[in-house]
């Protein structure tokens, strides 16, 4: 080890030492967080694209988790949700804006018609979900990932047939977001930059109303119904109808993310329908660990930054399904608590290094940094259930 | 009712057009109710296996030997032998977890990004056809219908699987084994059958089965890599309706689906779509057993 | 004297086997009442009738309610649950990856009828962490609330049940084996639990058991089936020196 590199670990630990010894609360990691969200907006455009992207799947991928990592449920037919939101949006915007127009003014009648949009794709999406919930939730496990999985393929092949000229067929709906104009200044709400923030803007506060509902008395029944339903049962607990429940939540916040897809896509095609896009939740939540809230974040963060790191090389650009095969494969058979469950570990890990930097300073802290890493590399990848923290 | 009537409707060419789609996906189908019959797998890289063997024999008649009977067995045997291996290194592992089912499915799709990739990989993305066999490569003429022989003879083997698969589970002592184990797993370990062995070896002769229908179809259809997500979807369909777990529902169910896609599309422009998937939606509801439960069914 | 649930020509068959065969009892608020049998003398089969995992092909159910009996024979199992009939499970049954904390908070937030509560934080929300408190406190699990049930012990599993059945305010408290699995020590610590909770609360125990010893300790009452039925009902003197209980003991160890 140079003088070098320990001069950097040396100031490394004194800046995060003294920022927690300064009281650096959650508020203000949070308050750093959103910082970063503005920061990312003046990046380029691709970079903005991406993490709009990101923050539409995250949503998906969370939602979906209320089922799966929550209640124990595992769907394979979510796309129907994300589609219904889509579509709904996309038929609005197609049908309504000249109606819109005449009603509140060409200038802002963009803006308030996707408002319209993102209304009528949530209802859409009970609509679908109401009943299709009620059926599903009388199958469990693998009967009803099949049964969601035909209830989403019926779905797409609705969105095929285009009943009466509703959904275009194959071909989807395109959809314009328009110029808006209030007081006299024009944005287009379809720039990039300004749909990164409408998102940002849709999907915070999603993301803070699905950890409410996790951690309301709602929430706490759904965990109860995951671990074992028939004990719920014997307290009271009408399983049934709580799986119902928390279906419709989890698919009306998928739809919140399909509307998004439609503004982001500029188009609400039926491939949003099809079983493949019900499996990219069921990848993401997986990868980034069912069992903790944050995983489908940091699963979704991984399936697209991954997929744009791979793109960066041709030669494996057209194999990324590959690696998330293989990851799928690996964090199912060896690590279940998934990325999250390993950044925690890393937390944890990073918390010890510092407990040894306090003790000894620098030369302690890497030498336990080295051993706990050896010990670790060391031995065989059986799997860690036991380790990493919290259970959400 | 009298049959002209139905007649009127469909015809002979659409019913054999059936049957022969029916055909096709009751060679994936079987493999896949019998595995999850006896393992409790719901293998959803079943339809990946279907398409290796395609691939596989592909692979043999255009670069190894120019003999078509040799090629469909190498499909089939390598498809039996990635299963084996995907069972011991991946699948064993799961049948202790409590959650285990939704841990199998999700590892098994893990395989579908897998193989799809490592196919395009190796193979490209372009379609690839092949030729039928010389010897079947005549037409039938059937109430009027031309039909290719090859056809036909997939028709004929799937009955002669179907009837094969039958002889073997209720006649041979393996078979015995294999019903015994599927009803009563605990049971057939305390009796000395040893499970893990068997789970494999019943993995393997599912993952033939999709290997000898991808090779056997692969003068029938297309070869591409979107061939393995197509198939998977519709066996799901099939051994949902004849029932989980059972052989001769898959037969039934693949003749039905291949029935449905055949002639649906002439009432319904996405029925051959949408009506299987109904139907499917309806047995799970009103009998999830399947019309025909239990593995020597 | 009352009867808080009350079993009249309950019956069970699966196919050709009666597992439970014309079984009317009248169970009273007073003591504990056992109810013992050989294996396969249809226990677990009579309690998941009175829960509503079963249900009976003829007889029925009632349960009390204030003043009045009401009838549960086809009511589904939460709906019995919510009238007041409790049970534990012989193989316990707790919400393994929930805090013993959670495992109690999702059963008073069921009897507070507030499953379907989306505002409130159950972490923080102040009635139903009262009695979560005072439930953790009287089964003396205080200092251990936080800790997930799968790190637990059998023993401590089998309090949080106990715990978890009571959570629910029940009228009658079904016990199936509460010591199954226990060595006499921990046996013994059960039947005084029982006996004082059946003394300090409203709820009427009733309990199934195999261990003789534990039954004559805790029982004020024992009904014995055999082969589904009823064969003998009164107190520990009267019917553990029945010669038919006896003979129906003897005879099932001897096959």
């Amino acid at each position: 080890m140079s003088t070098g590199e320990e001069g950097i670990a040396d100031r490394i630990g004194a800046f995060g030492h003294e920022a927690v010894r300064n009281g650096w609360t959650t508020e203000r990691f949070a308050l750093l967080g959103l910082l970063g969200l503005v920061l990312v907006a003046f990046g380029p455009t691709f970079q903005v694209y991406l993490f709009t992207e990101f923050m539409i799947i995250a949503l998906f991928a969370l939602a979906f988790n209320l089922l799966y990592g929550y209640t124990g449920l595992l769907s394979f037919g979510h796309a129907m949700f994300f589609a219904g939101g889509s579509y709904g949006m996309a038929m609005v915007l197609r049908d309504l804006t000249p109606h819109v127009a005449d009603v509140v003014g060409s200038g802002i009648a963009p803006l308030v018609t996707f408002g319209l949009g993102a209304v009528a794709g949530v209802l859409l999406v009970l609509l679908i979900a109401i009943p299709v919930g009620w059926l599903s939730v009388r199958l469990e496990e693998i009967y009803f990932a099949l049964i969601t999985l035909a209830f989403g393929m019926l779905v797409f092949s609705v969105i095929i047939q285009n009943p009466g000229g509703l959904t275009n067929g194959t071909d989807g709906i395109i959809v314009t977001l328009g110029i808006t104009e209030i007081a006299g200044i024009e944005f287009r709400l379809g720039d990039r930059q300004t749909y990164y923030f409408l998102t940002a803007a849709v999907v915070l506060p999603s993301v803070y109303a699905i950890w409410r509902v996790v951690t309301s008395p709602f929430g706490t029944v759904c965990k109860a119904i995951r671990e074992s339903p028939d004990r719920a049962a014997a307290l009271g607990v009408d399983v049934t109808y709580h799986r119902w429940m928390t279906f419709v939540v989890s698919a009306a916040f998928v739809g919140v993310a399909g509307v998004l897809m439609a503004g982001l896509a500029n188009v609400a095609s039926p491939y949003h329908a099809h079983w493949t896009t019900s499996a990219i939740p069921v990848v993401a939540t997986v990868i980034g660990g069912a069992t903790f809230f944050a995983g489908p974040i940091v699963g979704a963060f991984v399936f697209l930054y991954v997929r744009w790191g791979i793109s960066r090389f041709p030669a494996l650009e057209a194999h990324w399904e590959l690696f998330f095969g293989l990851m799928l494969i690996g964090v199912v058979l060896y690590f279940k608590q998934g990325a999250a469950g390993g950044l925690l570990m890393l937390r944890g890990w990073l918390l010890d290094v510092r407990g040894a930097y306090d003790r000894g300073g620098t030369d302690a802290a890497v030498a336990y940094a080295r051993e706990s890493a050896s010990a670790r590399l060391g031995r065989t990848g059986g799997p860690s259930e036991t380790e990493g923290g919290e259970r959400e | 009712m009298d049959l002209s009537v139905i007649l009127w409707f469909v015809s002979i060419a659409d019913i054999v057009i059936g049957l022969s789609l029916g055909s096709r996906l009751f060679l994936i189908a079987v493999g896949l109710s019998l595995i999850f019959g006896v393992l409790g797998v719901l293998n959803f890289a079943h339809g990946a296996f279907y398409m290796i063997g395609a691939y596989v024999a592909l692979a043999v008649t255009n670069h190894l030997i120019d003999n078509f009977w040799l090629a469909v067995v190498a499909g089939a045997l390598a498809v039996g032998v990635v299963g084996v291996l995907i069972e011991v290194g991946t699948i064993r592992p799961l049948y202790e977890r409590a959650e285990g089912e939704l841990d199998q499915l999700i590892v098994t799709f893990g395989f579908v990004l897998v193989i799809h990739e490592v196919v395009r990989f190796v193979w490209g993305s372009q379609p690839y056809s092949m030729d039928a066999p010389a010897s079947l490569a005549f037409s039938v003429s059937i109430a009027g219908s031309t039909f290719s022989a090859y056809r036909l003879f997939v028709i004929g083997a799937a009955f002669v699987v179907m009837a094969g698969l039958w002889l073997f589970v209720t006649k041979t002592y393996f078979g015995a084994l294999v019903r015994g184990t599927s009803s009563d797993r605990e049971m057939a370990s305390m009796l000395g059958v040893d499970v893990p062995r068997l789970y494999t070896a019943v993995f393997f002769l599912g993952s033939f089965l999709a290997g000898l229908g991808g090779a056997l179809s692969a003068p029938l259809q297309s070869t591409s890599p979107a061939l393995g997500d197509q198939v998977i979807i519709d066996a799901f369909i099939i051994v949902v309706i004849g029932g989980l777990g059972s052989m001769f529902g898959a037969f039934v169910g693949a003749m039905l689906v291949g029935l449905m896609q055949a002639i649906g599309p002439q009432f319904i422009a996405a029925g051959h779509i949408a009506i299987p998937f109904v139907a499917m939606v309806i047995v799970l509801l009103f009998r999830p057993e399947g019309l025909f439960g239990g593995i020597g069914e | 004297m009352t009867t808080v649930l009350e079993t009249d020509g309950l019956t069970k068959r699966f196919g050709e086997l009666t597992a439970v065969d014309d079984v009317s009892l009248a169970i009273q608020d007073e003591g504990v009442t056992s109810i013992i049998g050989p294996n396969g003398a249809g226990k677990t089969t009579f309690y998941n009738l009175l829960t509503g995992v079963l249900e009976p092909t003829e007889g029925t159910i009632h349960l009390r309610e204030g003043d009045d009996l009401v009838e549960i024979t086809d009511a589904p199992t939460h709906e019995v649950a919510r009238r007041g009939l409790s049970r534990s499970y012989q193989i316990t049954n707790v919400f393994e990856g929930l805090t013993i904390r959670e495992n109690l908070q999702v059963a008073r937030i069921s009897h507070d009828g507030r499953t379907m509560d989306l505002r409130s934080r159950a972490a923080s929300d102040g009635p139903i962490n009262e009695e979560v408190d005072r439930l953790l406190d009287l089964m003396g699990l205080t200092e251990m609330a936080d800790r997930p049930c799968d790190a637990l012990s059998h023993g401590e599993k089998r309090s949080v049940e106990i715990a978890l059945a009571l959570a629910i305010e029940p009228t009658v408290f079904l016990l199936d084996e509460p010591t199954a699995g226990m060595n006499s020590t921990e046996a013994r610590e059960i039947v005084s639990l029982v006996q004082q909770l059946d003394d300090d609360l409203a709820a009427t125990f009733v309990v199934t058991e195999h261990n003789m010893d534990v039954v004559r300790d805790v029982s004020d009452r024992i009904v014995v089936l055999a082969e589904g039925a009823v064969l003998a009902d009164g107190t520990p003197g009267e019917v553990l020196t029945d010669e038919r209980v006896t003979e129906a003991y003897l005879g099932s160890e001897a096959v």
